[in-house]
Order: structure tokens, then sequence, then C-alpha cells
């Protein structure tokens, strides 16, 4: 029998910009709705809760414990300096907590929002002043650096502050997350638009959280986001994450670096399409490019059902991190149709006709900007 | 213990000829694998009783055949026909051991492929002319057949052009053999060296010209070579692997064997001529291989060129140079044979072996990883990089003919050079950057999102690539190994011209 290459390759469906903002106007998920997705969403989304709870536990540790550490070598082992931890850190039995990191900066890259705006402002300034002054004060090296360059320090506390933002963000998706799978096991979620209604209701209840964050220098107490910054969960952080880590990303996730290389990378940051909702699910260029790291830790805490499942499809456990990864896109592409559906301007049934444009043209910049994403992904298919 | 080589796959094939019955074609490869496996343990058993030190024939048996036409069964091995018999044993068990999916005739194709086997011993091991001759000839029909009726779409072509070039090639050997008989006046066929030296020149060069003609067709040297990117086409690729490892090197035996060994004083008067032929063959075949849009062609016309580097070398015909091109042959058979078993890999898993089309198939999840590795090696020891198979005999090649034919020898370089743009640009084409096994479309977004479902390489595949690429780092890494076995002889065969010199000058007289 001769081989066919054509029989080899699939192409999964592009819908248009027209056919997603009708889905979002609609009501509806913007993936199929069938059994198999809401296995391959619930518990890819399971492993990624997870993940993200060590994430979060990391970046969290690493915002309050190794603040303005300026050699932090020992960042990834959350204070435990076991002779074991050690072992298991330098054989890489470990989380890829650098793509905790990859997301850290590609928001603090990003910024958008409240969170953004806050850590340009004279309040953020001040209350950085006093915090360096303490800390050089104890400090040599900081001392020295801080007056050769001023902004050094600041730098590193607006990182710091992104980090712990989004530490705290993904403390409540990591437990939606959980909770998603319970609910699935419990029988209250069967269906894709039930996945996006329970992800969509935990955002929204999750919105007017404070995000707030506090350093301990020498024995002194700092605001770094005060409460009195007014930032929230949905609007500050949620919503500039989806935007820089879903939608931007940086060129070297996946296969588009080679774009990079060819000068192609508009020199416009708001137009970037590096995200995970645009990355290829096929590694070019052997591992260590950040999506493949996500894959490799999901892998360790993948669900029996699902696993059991990639097993019997392609090549088995040959491509398991690919085929995560095409559940996964699926996967993201319900939180964003979440985060879409708690963000519309009125409620979809609103009658005004004014409350229906803004709701529109809403819809409309969504899709226009989906429209060139991996909406291959959507349709039902085996991987 | 020599004609034991002949047996062996000879009764093989009769035995798969008349098996009873209707066997399954797996329990014909188990039968098949078997013998070549005894066949090779045989081969290692000679080289055990080999002596290393002696530069001559050694093990030689023989017993009038057909004596009033000079046709004796004499056979013996040396440091040149050693080698060629082990790569031939090794080469045969690789190409059934990666036989699979024979749907039609396997009892035939198994038997053909231990015919071509012992056919080759015997051109490899006759010390008769004629004998050699006629298992030259022996194993030509097995291999139009194998061509003819498991190739590709266009196998009747290649097969017919094939057969018509090679049949050229055994009536000029005939031609030039009879001719030194019947020059020389005797009915010997022996393989005497220097029977020659009582020809006149004009007479020699003849006899010469006709056996490199003979010879230059089945190596194949540029113009002779058309015959050889086609066959290699249609080819299925365990006929490939045969072809390229181990049927080239016939043309090269009898190259240093009969042109060489019978005429050495013609030889060293065209020399000069020949080095520079072998620099246009090399510079040839290199060129067009980097032309080669199809994989398989690509690897068939760098062995134009690889070929070429045995014509420089015998044509400087020193000990080094000669030791080298003994070198050639061997790392040759190991390294084209493995980059046909892996463009077979390719061909198999995506359908297409098109440089224009496959793209990333080193890719880790879904691609071909392990085999775009091993040809990654495959590539870098063809190229003559140092630790590999091809660099020794690259080296000793160039050392060896560099202070004879400094300009032709800078120019094979150059195509060593070459090898490493045409492998690369094959390499980087089809194993790095986005997967692709499908011609590019109008839409280059519709193309990067084209998920791809190649079915995975199982190790068993993988293993006689894995067994060659060994080989091939084996010798790069401890050339002594063969280089021991085949000093004497190379040296021997470097002293002929300076012999025929003496004899003439009357100096053993």
């Amino acid at each position: 029998m001769p081989i066919i290459s054509a029989d080899l390759t699939h192409a999964g469906g592009r819908p248009t910009a027209a056919e997603l903002e009708a889905k979002l106007l609609a009501g509806q998920t913007l993936l199929a709705e069938t059994a198999n997705h809401v296995m391959q969403v619930v518990d890819v989304l399971e492993s990624y809760g997870e993940v993200l709870d060590a994430y979060s536990i990391n970046l969290i540790y690493q915002a309050e414990q190794q603040f303005l550490n300026p050699l932090p070598a020992f960042r990834y082992l959350d204070g435990d300096l076991s002779p074991g931890k050690i072992w298991r850190h330098l054989i890489h039995d470990r989380l890829n907590f650098e793509y905790a990191e990859y997301c850290q900066k590609s928001m603090f890259w990003h910024g958008t929002g409240g969170l953004d705006a806050y850590l340009d402002s004279e309040a953020f300034r001040a209350g950085c002043s006093a915090i360096i002054r303490r800390k050089t004060g104890r400090d040599p090296l900081l001392a020295l650096l801080h007056p050769l360059f001023p902004d050094f320090l600041l730098e590193l506390i607006r990182s710091a502050a992104t980090t712990h933002a989004l530490g705290q963000f993904w403390r409540v998706m990591s437990d939606l997350f959980l909770d998603l799978a319970r609910a699935e096991k419990d029988g209250q979620v069967s269906t894709v638009a039930a996945v996006v209604e329970f992800l969509r209701q935990g955002l929204v209840a999750a919105a007017a959280n404070p995000i707030t964050y506090a350093v301990e220098v020498a024995g002194e107490r700092f605001w770094v986001l005060p409460p009195q910054a007014g930032l929230t969960f949905l609007a500050d952080v949620a919503v500039p994450y989806i935007e820089a880590v879903f939608l931007r990303g940086m060129p070297f996730l996946g296969t588009v670096s080679f774009n990079a290389q060819a000068q192609q990378v508009s020199p416009d940051q708001s137009t970037f399409a590096y995200g995970a909702l645009f990355a290829d699910p096929l590694p070019t260029m052997g591992s260590g490019i950040p999506p493949s790291l996500l894959m490799q830790d999901m892998y360790r805490h993948l669900p029996e059902r699902l696993h059991q499942w990639y097993r019997q499809t392609s090549r088995g456990e040959g491509d398991v991190r690919v085929k995560i990864c095409l559940s996964f896109q699926k996967s993201m592409f319900c939180v964003t149709n979440a985060a879409i559906a708690g963000t519309f301007p009125q409620p979809l049934d609103h009658a005004d006709p004014a409350a229906q444009a803004a709701n529109r043209a809403y819809a409309a910049s969504w899709a226009a900007r989906l429209s060139h994403s991996r909406t291959d992904c959507l349709d039902a298919c085996d991987l | 213990m020599l004609s034991t080589l002949l047996l062996i796959p000879f009764l093989g094939a009769f035995l798969l000829l008349f098996w009873p019955g209707q066997p399954v074609p797996g329990r014909m490869r188990v039968v098949t694998i078997v013998v070549l496996a005894l066949q090779l343990a045989w081969s290692l058993r000679v080289l055990l009783a080999f002596d290393p030190g002696d530069g001559g024939m050694q093990l030689q048996e023989s017993f009038a055949w057909v004596s009033s036409i000079g046709l004796d069964y004499r056979l013996g091995i040396d440091g040149l026909s050693l080698p060629l018999v082990l790569i031939n044993a090794a080469l045969t068990l690789v190409s059934a051991v990666c036989t699979r999916d024979i749907s039609q005739r396997p009892r035939i194709y198994f038997a053909l492929l231990l015919l071509i086997s012992g056919a080759v011993n015997g051109a490899f091991l006759a010390e008769n002319l004629l004998l050699f001759f006629l298992f030259y000839e022996l194993e030509l029909v097995p291999l139009w057949l194998l061509i003819s009726i498991w190739g590709g779409t266009e196998r009747a072509y290649a097969a017919t052009k094939f057969l018509i070039f090679t049949a050229v090639s055994g009536v000029l050997i005939l031609g030039a053999f009879l001719g030194l008989a019947l020059l020389t006046g005797t009915v010997d066929f022996s393989l005497t060296p220097v029977l020659s030296e009582r020809l006149a020149m004009g007479s020699q060069l003849l006899l010469l010209g006709a056996l490199l003609i003979g010879f230059g067709i089945k190596i194949p040297l540029v113009p002779f070579h058309t015959w050889l990117p086609d066959a290699h086409t249609q080819a299925s690729t365990p006929v490939s692997v045969l072809l390229a490892g181990v049927l080239l090197k016939l043309g090269t035996y009898g190259l240093l064997r009969f042109c060489l060994g019978l005429f050495p004083e013609a030889w060293a008067l065209l020399a000069p001529w020949l080095a520079g032929w072998a620099a246009v063959s090399v510079l040839y075949g290199s060129l067009a291989a980097i032309a080669q849009r199809d994989m398989k062609r690509m690897v068939a016309y760098s062995s134009v060129g690889h070929m070429g580097y045995i014509l420089l070398a015998a044509a400087a015909a020193t000990p080094v140079s000669l030791l080298g091109a003994v070198f050639q042959m061997v790392s040759h058979g190991l390294i084209s044979a493995l980059l046909f078993l892996l463009v077979g890999i390719v061909y198999r898993k995506t359908g297409t072996r098109d440089l224009e089309v496959l793209r990333g198939l080193l890719n880790p999840e879904r691609g071909l990883p392990f085999t775009g590795t091993l040809m990654i090696l495959g590539v870098m020891a063809s190229a003559g990089l140092p630790g590999m198979a091809g660099f020794i005999s690259e080296f000793l090649v160039f050392r060896g003919s560099l202070e004879a034919f400094p300009l032709a020898t800078l120019l094979c370089m150059v195509g060593s050079g070459l090898t490493a743009v045409y492998f690369l640009l094959l390499v980087n084409r089809a194993f790095f950057g986005r997967m692709a096994i499908t011609p590019p479309s109008e839409d280059p977004v519709a193309d990067a999102r084209l998920d791809i479902r190649l079915a995975a390489v199982a190790p068993r595949e993988t293993i006689p690539a894995m067994a060659l690429a060994v080989g091939v780092v084996v010798i790069g890494l401890i050339p002594t190994w063969l280089g021991r076995i085949s000093e004497a002889a190379s040296t021997t065969m470097a002293r002929l011209p300076g012999l025929v010199a003496n004899l003439q000058s009357g100096g053993l007289g």
C-alpha cells in the first residue's frame, strides 16, 4: 500500500471573525460541544490546576522571601534546602518553574490595566523609596548598586509586584480548575457550555478580590501594592494576564521564533500574536521552548482517564506532550470564552439597542483577534 | 574454506526455491536471514584464518574445470578482497533484515538476494579471469529482476537501462580478457599480475581502455553513470542498499585487481589522465547531487562522487592511497547503505522523498527524530568528519595521492567540501524547521497549522541502520582493525609498476 502524504495531514476548521462574533453574542461556546471535549478540557485543567498550585506557591515565595535578592540561586526550592530537594532539583525531577517566570515576564513586558498603571504611579515610587532606603542600609551590594543605577531596584520591585500578583491570580485559578474537576466528577458539569459557565462564575466571584502585596524588610513591613491602590482580581490582573499570556506572548513562544529571525515580528507590541492561543502544538527545534515546558509539567499530573485516552491515540506516549498541548489549547479557549462572557459591558439579553451595540462592539473586537488564533483546535477531532 | 562462502548462499537460494508448499513471506525472510547470518559467521571465520602479514593470495582452492578454454575453478583471498567479502555478508544480511512487506513472490525475491550475495562473493574470490567474469555476469540478472519486479513506478525503464549498461560493461570486460589471452597467445586465464609485460604498449592501452570503460560503467564514473540514479530511484530500499554497498564495489575491485593488477605499465602511463577523470567524476557527481530534489537521487549522485576517490587513489597507486581505496570501498559501502536505509524509512513513513516538500522531520514528538539523528551521523560521516569512517578513507586517499597528482587531489578535496554542501542542504531542508510532508499551498498560515500524523518508527526498524552507524563510528575510531588486514596487500599492489620496470630492464631476470 503506497503511503499518500496528504492522508497523513489534518487541517482543522478556520471560523471567520463574523462566525466567532455570532457565537459570542449568542452565548454559545467557541469549543465544539462533545463529550470527548469535556473530558479533555476538564482533565487537562485538573493537571493544569495542580501545576498552577505549585507555580503560585513558588511565585509568592519568590516575591516575599527572595525580595531584592540579587543572586536568587535557590528561588525554585521554596525555602526547602534539604539535600533530597536539591538533588531532585539538580536531576530535574521537578516542575519547570521557568515557565511561570516566562509568564511573569510576559505580563511585565506587555503590562496593561490597573496594575501596570499603578507601577508607574508616584504613590508606588514613594513606597519603593522607603523600601530601598531600608534595604540599602543593610545590604552593601545594593547600597553600591542603587546610586549607580537608580532605576534598577525600582524595576526589580515592579517585577516582584508582578510576580506576586501572578501568584495570587494563579492561586484563584488553580482552586477554580481543581473545583471544576470535582464538579465534573460529581456530575454537576457535563457539557462544554457548563464548563464555560463554571469558569465564568468562578472568575466573576473572584472579580472584586483585592490584589495586595507587602514585604518585610529588616523586620519592618512595607506595602508594595497597598489596599488603597484599589487593585482587583479581574480587571487588574486576570484581563492583563489573558492579554499578555493568551494573546500577545513573546516571539520565542513556539515556532514563530523563526519570524523574529526573519524580521517579521511587529514593532507594535499591541499587535503581537504569540500567546498560548496562537502557539503551535508541534514543537519545533527540540525541547526547551516554553509551551513544551508547561506540557512537561502537566504530564507529571495527568489524570489517569485522559492519560489512558492519550495512550490509545496516535503515537501513544510518543507524542503525548503534543496531545496535552492540543487539549490545553482547547481548554484555554474555554477560559477565554468564560472571561469574555464575564466581561461583556451589558448583559447579553439586554433589550436596549445601545447596550446591544456596546456588546456587539465588544464581541467584534475579541472575534477579530481570535480569528487569527489557533481556532483549528475548536472542532471535534481525534488527536 | 572459501568455497563454503559460495555454497552457503547458493544452497540457501536453492533451499528457498524448492521449499515445499506455500510458506508465508515471514518464514522465507527468517530462512534468508539465518542463511546470511551463517554466511557472515563463515566470513568472520575466514577473517580469523587470514594472515594479515601476507600480501599475496591466501587460503587458495583450485581444481581444473574446463581447462581447454582456460576456465579453472580457482579461489583465493587477500587484503583487498577480504574486507569486501565481509561487507558483502554484512550488507546482504542488512538488506534481508530491512525487507518488509514483500507482498509478491517472496520466495523468488529472497532466493535472488542470496544468489546475488553468492555471485558477489565468487567475483571477489575468483583467481581466474573467466571465473570472475562468470560471477560478475551472474549477479546481473537477479539484480535486474529485483529492480524490474519489486521497483517503483518507472521500474521497467530503470531496470532495462541498468541491464543495457551493465551488459555492455560485461562485454567490454570479457573482450579485454579474451584479447589478453589472444595477444599473449595463452589460454591461461589465471590471475597473473604481470602477464601483460609481453605486450606492446598499444595493445596494453587498448585492453586497459576496454577494462576501464567496462568497470567505469559499473563503478560508475562520469559519463557512464546515468544508469545509477535511475536504478536507485526505482529500486526498493534493500536493493538500493545492496547496489550501493556491494555491487558498485565490483567495479572498483575490478579497477584495482584487473586494471592496475594486469596492466601496471599501461596504468602508470594513463595515471595522470585517470586522476583527471577522477576529479571530473567527483566534481560532477557532487554538483549534480546539489541540484537534486529527490533524497534518494541525491544519495545516488553522492555515490558517483565518492567512487571517484577510488579512481584517484588507484591512479596514484601509492601504498597509502591504495589502502585509502580499500577504506573508501568499505566506508562508502557502510555509509551509503546507511543513508539509503534512512531515506527508505523516511519514504515509508511520509510517502515522499521530495526535498521541496519535506520539512522538520527531526520533530521530537511527531517526526522521525531517531531516523534524523542517524541521518545527521550518516551525512557527517559521508562528508568526512573526523571520528567516522569517511574521514579515515578520504584522508588516506588524499594523503596518498597529493604528491603524485596535486591538482586532481585538490579538486577532489573540493568535491569532499561539496559533499558537506549537499548533505547539509538535505538535512536542513528535510529535518529542520516546522514539520511538513505535503507541498506548500497558497496559504502559508494554513500550512503552518497542518497537524501531521506519521506512524512512529518502531525500534526494530532502526536496528539495521543502527548496526551500520556503529560500524561507521568503530572504523572511524579504530581504523587499524581494517588497516591491518589490507596494508600488506595494498603495499604489494603498489609495488607492481616498479616490478614491471625492473622486469623490463632485466633487473629481476
